[in-house]
């Protein structure tokens, strides 16, 4: 298995990926590794001196200021993307099995029957990842964004819709922008909000 | 609350292993900064479901879900 995804089309030009694997024994401490050093490699690709993110008391992690940015790991995979000058940012790669369950858990009756294969054109991963990294950007928001933190809403209460070749997730009338791209056995969800 | 954390903690064994970080897992710390990704707790909750036989709410309060002490404390909140 590829433990790199290709950008998502559309993914707007100045998006700084970079990728880490997860070393042996792939335990919390080698993942935490594998996202610093992708952070900090897109930081200094992206034009930042400051190449450290510090968390925050909830647990989010606090880019310098003008280099919005977001994290996210697998057991095997690390990655961390740098939108300069974006508002948020959120990213998410999903490797887990999405059970009809869980898909039902966190997925409304509409999502499912507009945009779960094969009227649309989602995995059930897929789309678990998109409200991921929505949630992720909209928890960056300034000052929450009005939503507060992520100790104040929960992922599957965003809702997502299809546009055009771009999902728009939106959680109380604030929504981004989420491109996902999809390999067998891991998707990739990033999004941007400028 | 005491059988309804250990109850909790063995499904996360089930999930993750007799050897995993879950054996170190405090009741009261997040379970999202203890190691359980957004996967394993929508399975967790689902998981929960059938072992209390409850079906969880929309417009469920976030910190309910927080740690095993706040799950715990939800399943000792629901009617008998």
């Amino acid at each position: 298995m590829s433990l790199q995804l290709t950008v998502p089309e559309g993914v707007a030009p100045g998006a700084h990926f970079q990728w880490r694997p997860v070393r042996p024994p792939r335990g919390r401490d080698e993942q935490s590794a594998a996202g610093r050093a992708a952070v900090a490699a897109a930081l200094a690709e992206s034009g930042s001196t400051d190449l450290v993110v510090p968390r925050e008391p909830d647990g989010r992690p606090r880019f310098p200021p003008g280099f919005a940015g977001a994290i996210a790991h697998t057991d095997r995979v690390a990655v961390a993307v740098v939108v300069p000058g974006a508002e948020a940012v959120g990213v998410d790669i999903e490797d887990a099995v999405i059970s009809p369950r869980v898909a039902r858990f966190v997925l409304r009756d509409r999502e499912r029957a507009a945009l779960l294969r094969p009227a649309g054109a989602y995995s059930a991963r897929d789309l678990f990842a998109a409200k991921e990294a929505a949630f992720k950007a909209l928890c960056s928001l300034g000052g929450g964004g009005g939503l507060g933190g992520p100790d104040q809403f929960l992922f599957w209460w965003i809702e997502l819709d299809q546009t055009d070749a771009t999902l728009v997730a939106s959680y109380r009338g604030v929504s981004v922008p989420v491109w996902v791209r999809s390999e067998p056995r891991l998707s990739l969800a990033v999004a941007i909000r400028r | 609350m005491v059988e309804a954390r250990a109850r909790i903690r063995a499904l996360l064994l089930d999930m993750f292993g007799p050897d995993s970080f879950v054996t170190e897992l405090a009741d009261t710390v997040s379970l999202r900064e203890g190691g359980v990704s957004s996967a394993a707790l929508v399975s967790l909750l689902v998981a929960m479901e059938d072992e209390f036989g409850f079906e969880w709410q929309d417009d469920v309060a976030p910190e309910a879900l927080r740690s095993i002490s706040s799950l715990a404390g939800h399943v000792a909140s629901l009617p008998a």
